[in-house]
């Protein structure tokens, strides 16, 4: 009796804790808020399934939490580059956070956009929330500090790697792995190497033809940076080349200069992806990163690179995806010696994805808006942002049993995330990141036509490239 | 005197407006094309260039590819417009038309319908892979039609979209000003013993001209600076097949932010549309200008 007595005493007395604890939080952003009662924060994003929870969870809760409306955004990646861009030049103030893209950030600090976050808390305490912890994000939110000052100028909401995905259903299939032997001698598994996956790409072709089914993905729109960014960002490291064969220092692209854009590397790597459109469906020259993950899902792909951020829904929403539990993640394949330059930290395998919100000079709702993003910058509201759109931006997210559960259904996706992560890097940090895609992707477009050779694709964008810098001025 | 004020008092807001929205900022246009500008530069401050940015233009094959390329464009779409939308006219004017209400109805509402929806509902419709179009083309004709990597594709099906968007505004111009044509002439050219094709070109169309005359203006200068259907539908592609002019300059002055080159392409663009407008007009009205 005493011991139960004891329990019902200390269960009353947690229950007390919590309940006081969680008062405690409630009437702390209540509080901050208090002054911004009735305010209309506005923000935009590209539409992806993270910004999708933003829009839809986060910001209903904020709003109730606080009373600060939370007004967003989600739309396409080129309407939302074109809305924020305009705005913050214009400095007309209708949005009062915007998204940040990794690749966008050095341009964003360039031209003095962003609010310094880590110094607008400091110098209004009042609204620090002691659960916005910058300590607690993973090493991603190092590609939104000023690189001066160290401050924080965006706070993570997403970040993912570009793995290889492949068909575990169909890699594993004694039948098919016995015809894969019996077709090329070798033993189906995931590729490691660029020859390999060509030759599985041509093997499930083959084997798929009349299943509605190809060899590989290819993310080469004929009229889309997505196809830039491919090639760029997730093929041509796989070659061994790096920054988009721009030189960091001497802002030289082509060879002759000191640069690798039109290297015999970068060659073998537009060569090699072009060559694996003939192993890929219709759809693919006219594919972004969403169609790509589309075509995945849709069962018509036996492999492919496929933004991280549809790794979760792709492997684990039946409600979208064909493949639920048929999806296996590996690390991209790679050319000899790219992965030990990989490891040593002297180049990388692919793209480190992700973006942050950060809040605009023009923005009239500075003080709102900054505790908006230190409501999603919380550790609690994490996991279940995690679950919704495979993006980790806290360490402590990947061990929460809720993700670990995610994490066996998604073949170890985040595990590969956590462990190879270092094995992939963001964009080079070029502040002209928008005028050279501008002037270097119609080559790309043009050699995934067939216009002109992928050789004398690269020879040109290379030219170009190095006349738009000296033109910027970035190159003497 | 008393009377000309209160007009001038009349037009005041209007001009007012137009001073404000057109005329200043044309002026910054053609201020900024001296300029080599651009915020994404390592000097991102207005930098004098003189002609330096029209000199390059002259060279600059893209541009003017794409500015070839929208003439052809706006050249076709405007004919087949007008062709069309005579040959509809007249259809939706008989009487021995069945459904004749019907017909007219469903005919107009492309006209209702945002260019920007116009081109996402056409490339979902002509889409590789997934669109029915390449589809049943493929199925029925086995025609291998891919928007995204055939050029010719692309810009006829580009031609083929505006047609079914502005045809129908031709056909109601048309049918506007066929209706409005007084009889006696027509009959009288019967009387005088006419024969169809001759009735049509001596005496319609100079009946017609001041409505062919507006209609056609209307529809080049909107066929010159078509961007967001053609947007959605290809992006300009593939590679640079359809990027047309309007396209082209949005793409310099908006994600290459280089607003010097883009204000000088704008400017050498609507010198282009002002010519190309004043042929025609001469053409069709066999006038000069206030000479006469």
């Amino acid at each position: 009796m005493n011991n139960f007595a004891k329990a019902v005493g200390v269960g009353f007395v947690s229950l007390g804790l919590w309940s006081s604890t969680a008062l405690a939080q409630d009437s702390w952003w209540k509080t901050a808020a208090e002054p911004y009662q009735g305010a209309t924060i506005r923000g935009i994003s590209e539409s992806t399934p993270a910004s999708k929870y933003v829009e839809q969870v986060l910001g209903p809760k904020f709003t109730e939490e606080t009373g600060i409306k939370v007004e967003f955004e989600a739309t396409s990646w080129d309407q939302m580059y074109d809305k924020a861009i305009k705005d913050m030049e214009a400095n007309t103030g209708i949005y009062d956070f915007v998204y940040i893209e990794q690749d966008i950030v050095y341009t964003y600090l360039a031209r003095h956009f962003l609010v310094d976050i880590t110094k607008s808390l400091a110098d209004n305490a009042k609204i620090a929330s002691p659960d916005f912890k910058p300590e607690n994000f993973t090493t991603f939110l190092n590609y939104f500090k000023d690189p001066k000052s160290g401050n924080v100028m965006g706070v993570p909401m997403e970040a993912f790697i570009k793995p290889y995905l492949y068909r575990k259903d169909l890699f594993e299939d004694p039948a098919i792995q016995k015809a894969y032997k019996d077709a090329t001698g070798a033993d189906l598994k995931p590729a490691t190497t660029h020859e390999e996956y060509t030759q599985i790409a041509q093997f499930f072709t083959q084997y798929g033809a009349d299943k509605e089914l190809w060899g590989t993905t290819v993310q080469a729109s004929s009229s889309h940076p997505a196809a830039f960014y491919e090639f760029f960002e997730s093929v041509a490291p796989t070659f061994g080349v790096y920054n988009w064969g721009i030189d960091g220092t001497t802002f030289a692209a082509t060879e002759a200069n000191g640069g690798q854009m039109n290297s015999a590397a970068a060659k073998k790597a537009l060569n090699y992806w072009v060559d694996l459109l003939k192993y890929a469906p219709p759809e693919s020259t006219s594919s972004t990163w969403d169609e790509v993950a589309g075509t995945f899902a849709a069962g018509r792909a036996a492999q492919g690179l496929v933004y991280g951020e549809n790794a979760a829904w792709i492997a684990t929403d039946e409600s979208k995806s064909t493949v639920v539990g048929k999806v296996g993640v590996a690390l991209p394949p790679v050319e000899a010696g790219v992965m030990e330059a990989a490891a040593s930290g002297k180049g990388y395998i692919g793209y480190y994805d992700g973006g942050a919100f950060g809040i605009p000079h023009s923005s009239k709702n500075k003080d709102a808006s900054l505790l908006f993003l230190q409501y999603i910058g919380q550790a609690s509201v994490q996991t279940n942002w995690a679950l919704a759109g495979s993006r980790i931006v806290m360490n402590s997210t990947y061990d929460d049993p809720k993700i670990v559960e995610q994490d066996k259904k998604m073949n170890g996706y985040y595990t590969l995330m956590r462990d190879d992560g270092k094995l992939f890097a963001g964009a080079p940090p070029y502040p002209f990141h928008s005028q050279v895609l501008q002037v270097v992707a119609p080559f790309i477009y043009k050699a995934i036509v067939g216009e002109i050779k992928p050789d004398d694709a690269l020879d040109q964008a290379a030219a170009a490239a190095e006349a738009e810098l000296v033109k910027l001025g970035y190159r003497k | 005197m008393r009377q000309s004020n209160i007009g001038w008092l009349f037009l005041a807001p209007a001009t007012l407006i137009l001073f404000v929205v057109g005329f200043i900022p044309f002026i910054y246009i053609l201020y900024v094309g001296f300029f080599d500008w651009n915020t994404n530069a390592l000097d991102p401050t207005l930098r004098w260039a003189g002609l330096q940015n029209y000199r390059n233009l002259v060279f600059d094959t893209t541009f003017l590819n794409s500015l070839a390329r929208t003439l052809v464009f706006a050249f076709i779409v405007v004919i087949s417009e007008l062709l069309l939308g005579y040959v509809l006219a007249r259809a939706l004017m008989a009487d021995r038309l069945w459904g004749r209400q019907f017909f007219r109805t469903i005919h107009t509402l492309p006209i209702v319908v945002a260019p920007i929806a116009v081109g996402a509902t056409w490339r979902l419709l002509c889409v590789p892979g997934f669109g029915i179009v390449p589809y049943y083309l493929k199925l029925w004709f086995g025609i291998d039609y891919n928007i995204s990597t055939n050029a010719y594709h692309a810009f006829g099906t580009a031609i083929i979209m505006d047609l079914w968007h502005w045809t129908p505004f031709v056909t109601l111009s048309l049918m506007a000003g066929l209706t409005a044509l007084p009889k006696e002439p027509l009959e009288q050219a019967q009387i005088d013993g006419g024969n169809k094709l001759q009735i049509f070109w001596y005496v319609i169309v100079p009946m017609l001209k001041p409505v062919l005359l507006t209609t056609v203006f209307i529809r080049l200068m909107d066929a010159l600076r078509s961007v967001d259907e053609i947007w959605m539908l290809t992006k300009g592609g593939p590679a640079e097949a359809t990027r047309f002019i309007g396209l082209h300059i949005w793409i310099n002055v908006f994600p290459k932010t280089d607003y010097g080159y883009g204000a000088a392409m704008s400017l050498l663009t609507l010198y282009v549309t002002i010519v190309l407008s004043w042929l025609l007009f001469v053409a069709m009205t066999g006038r000069k200008g206030g000479a006469q």
